[in-house]
Formats: structure tokens, C-alpha cells, sequence
């Protein structure tokens, strides 16, 4: 009996790893921003930062460290891929909808002249990491977060920060002219 | 510094841009709904383990009742030789492993025990005792009419049979069918088995040490001792390997 308590007692403290609930609360509406940051639909983000403490809840490994930066990372990436599925797709429907000829919904045309979606764009265009690095970056994260968050060598966020913003920068200009 | 200065402007115009996307200041995610969704997916992701949990303790106590009482067994084995016996394959790579491993299945002289005598009745009435098939070879095979590898076996048996008669070898088949004769005497007559049948009576498995499995098949040696044992169903060649091995041991100890 008293081997039985012990054991509950080890799992639920399980090494000062606070409980699940508790970390959900507190980092939860973080988490979501971040998604809905780079996704347009706010449901679709809470939905995938849902999945994103699902993901963290099921890998023992994750939840042994630091929660945070683990979740900002799997925020991130989990965003970026929606927002590339999304683009998929998208491609996919126009060519349908060029068969169709049915004219676009006067709210995609209002959507798509948005300036969000030209930064999205540039989103899905950039490398991976530096997309990673300049959405964390414009949700406020300093330089030892993202580090943290990213596995990057402290000393060298700053080169990679300002190398990500240039490509941006350039990428954007290339694309849309100059402001 | 004049660089430095064109870094941070670029920073300062994508910071901008960046924050373009930022989601509208009135938008809150909605924390107790999504931690309601977060405990059920939890839920659902436990659920499917216990109905694993439930599937193993079903199966396992479906086994164990089969292994309860010797007629579950029995049944239990039935399917089990069946499905082997459907599939060749199965079976080849079954007897591949075992006879592989082992290809002389025959006991070193001195290793070997004496066969436990008995006397039955055969199906004509005539007594048949092991003892008087001493100085010849013998084949006693353990069988049962509902028993699919053991009829499997039977034409190899009437086989061997009629092959090594002359070299003083002889099949006996001691059927363990519940019904007794009622069962055994029209599959002999369908079959025309060319080898005395008796039917076992409840002592017999005893004096064997409880038979583990049906068919079952001793070689007995000349002097009668417990020369190969063979558990279910066997490839022909493994057969007749001892048989040739007994045969041929025995005959050297004679000339000796």
C-alpha cells in the first residue's frame, strides 16, 4: 500500500515536472498566438495549439526539460506547415476554380490584397528557420528565448536574426517593389 | 556603425511588417474551451490502450479456458493441426526449423527406456500385446479418427508398412477415440489399413507418461526400448531416417 502511494505520488510530481493542466494554462495562450500569428484562422490556431500540448503531453522527453521553449518551437513549425498545407490547397482549389470559371468571393479578393497575406507569403517562400526566427521574434521573444526555443547558439541568434530580416527584406521587395 | 545602423532599420521595417500579422487586440484565445478539448483528445488517446488491455485479457482467458479441460484441448489442438496442415508452408517452415535442428531424432542406445508393455484387443477381438513384437522394429502410433494430422499420417504409416515388412518392422496404430470401436471400425474398413488397430483404454496414456500430443509416434527397437519419439505431424523423411537408423542398429547388434 504504502509502495502503491509512493508511486502515485512519484508520477504525479515525477521529478518537480508540474502537472499537465497547470502548464496548459499557463502557456496556452501564448501558444496560440504564436499559431494564429502565422495561420489566419483563429479557431483553426487554437485547434492546432491544442494539438501542439497534445504532441508535448505524449513525449516523455519533452516534458522532462523546459516546457516553454519546447512549445514555441512545436508552435512555430506547427504553424508554418499549416500555412504551407493551406497554400497547397489553395493552389489546388484556384486550378478547380479555374475549370469552373466561377469568378473568386468578393471576401478572398478582399483577403488576398490584405497585406497579412503577402507576409505570409514570404512565410512559406523563406527558409524554414528563418521564418521560424522572425515569427517568435515579432511574438517578442529575446535573444536567449529563441535560442532556447530553436537550439541555436546563443552567440549567433543576433547574425541569423538580422541575416533572416535582410532575406525578408530583399525577398520582399523582389516581390511586391519598394513599400 | 553606418551598416549597423542600416541592420536595425532593416529590423525596425520587418519588425513592422511582422507585426502586420499579429491577430486583432480584441482576439483572446479561448483557454477553458481548449483546455476542455485537451483533456478529452488526452482521453481518447488513453481509451484505445485499455481497449487493447481488455482485447489481451479477453484472449487470455479464452486460452486458458481452452487449456482447461482435456477435451477444450483437444479441440484447441484440432484447429491449431488443422491450420498447419491446410498451409504447407506453415508446415514447411515448421519442420525446416525442427529438422533441421535435429536431423537424427533417434536416442543414443544407452539413453533409451523400456516401452511400458500392454495388451489390447485388436479389431477382430484378437489380444495384441507389445511383448510379442519383441525382436522386431515397431512403430507405435497414437492416433484418433477426429484427429486431421493423424489421418494426414495414416497412408505414410501403411507405407512404411509394406516397405521394411521384410526387414522386421511392424506399424501398431492405438487409436484414442472416446467412442472406442464404434468410431475406429468403419474408418479402418474406408481405409483398409494394412496394420493392427487397437483401441486404447484408459490406462494407456498413463503408461506412457501422459501423451502430450496427438498424433504421437514411438519407434520401439528390438529389444524393445523406446528407440525415437515423435510428437504431431512429421515429414516422411524424418520417419524414415529412424526407422532405417533403428532398423539397421538393431540388425548389427543381432549379427554381433
Amino acid at each position: 500500500m504504502d509502495a502503491l502511494s509512493g508511486a502515485l505520488a512519484e508520477t504525479n510530481a515525477g521529478e518537480g515536472r508540474p502537472d499537465l493542466d497547470s502548464v496548459f494554462l499557463a502557456q496556452y495562450p501564448r501558444v496560440a498566438r504564436v499559431i494564429a500569428r502565422v495561420i489566419r484562422d483563429p479557431g483553426r490556431a487554437e485547434e492546432l495549439a491544442v494539438e501542439v500540448f497534445l504532441k508535448w503531453a505524449r513525449d516523455r522527453k519533452a516534458r522532462l526539460g523546459n516546457a516553454e521553449p519546447w512549445l514555441y518551437r512545436a508552435a512555430v513549425r506547427v504553424a508554418l506547415n499549416e500555412l504551407r498545407r493551406q497554400a497547397r490547397q489553395n493552389r489546388y482549389e484556384s486550378l478547380v476554380a479555374l475549370f469552373r470559371k466561377s469568378p473568386p468571393t468578393p471576401e478572398e479578393l478582399h483577403v488576398a490584397r490584405e497585406e497579412q497575406e503577402r507576409v505570409r507569403l514570404l512565410l512559406r517562400v523563406l527558409g524554414r528557420r528563418q521564418a521560424e526566427l522572425l515569427v517568435l521574434r515579432s511574438q517578442g521573444l529575446g535573444y536567449e528565448e529563441l535560442a532556447a526555443a530553436l537550439h541555436l547558439n546563443p552567440a549567433s541568434v543576433g547574425t541569423l536574426l538580422a541575416r533572416a530580416q535582410k532575406a525578408f527584406r530583399k525577398e520582399y521587395i523582389a516581390r511586391y517593389g519598394t513599400e | 556603425m553606418e551598416r549597423n545602423e542600416e541592420g536595425q532599420n532593416v529590423g525596425r521595417w520587418v519588425d513592422e511588417r511582422m507585426a502586420i500579422l499579429a491577430p486583432a487586440d480584441e482576439w483572446e484565445p479561448n483557454v477553458p474551451r481548449g483546455l476542455a478539448h485537451f483533456r478529452a483528445k488526452r482521453e481518447e488517446v488513453r481509451r484505445p490502450r485499455q481497449r487493447w488491455a481488455w482485447v489481451a485479457a479477453a484472449s487470455l482467458v479464452i486460452c486458458i479456458s481452452l487449456m482447461a479441460t482435456p477435451v477444450t484441448r483437444a479441440f484447441a489442438q484440432r484447429c491449431l493441426s488443422a491450420c498447419v496442415n491446410e498451409t504447407g508452408w506453415v508446415r514447411q517452415i515448421l519442420n525446416v526449423g525442427t529438422s533441421g535442428a535435429r536431423s537424427n531424432t533417434v536416442y543414443a542406445p544407452e539413453a533409451r527406456r523400456m516401452a511400458p508393455d500392454f495388451t489390447l484387443a485388436d479389431a477382430s477381438g484378437t489380444p495384441v500385446s507389445l511383448a510379442d513384437y519383441r525382436g522386431k522394429v515397431v512403430l507405435l502410433n497414437f492416433w484418433a479418427t477426429w484427429c486431421f494430422p493423424c489421418r494426414a499420417e495414416i497412408p505414410l504409416l501403411m507405407e512404411f508398412e509394406q516397405a521394411y515388412r521384410d526387414r522386421g518392422f511392424v506399424v501398431l496404430g492405438v487409436s484414442m477415440d472416446d467412442d472406442g470401436w464404434k468410431a475406429v471400425k468403419p474408418y479402418l474398413h474406408s481405409r483398409k489399413m494394412n496394420y493392427p488397430v487397437m483401441v486404447a483404454d484408459r490406462r494407456m496414456p498413463e503408461l506412457f507418461g501422459g501423451l502430450k500430443a496427438i498424433p504421437e509416434t514411438l519407434i520401439i527397437d528390438r529389444r524393445g526400448r523406446i528407440a525415437a519419439t515423435h510428437l504431431g505431424l512429421c515429414q516422411k523423411s524424418e520417419y524414415e531416417n529412424d526407422i532405417k537408423a533403428v532398423l539397421n542398429e538393431s540388425a548389427k547388434g543381432t549379427t554381433k
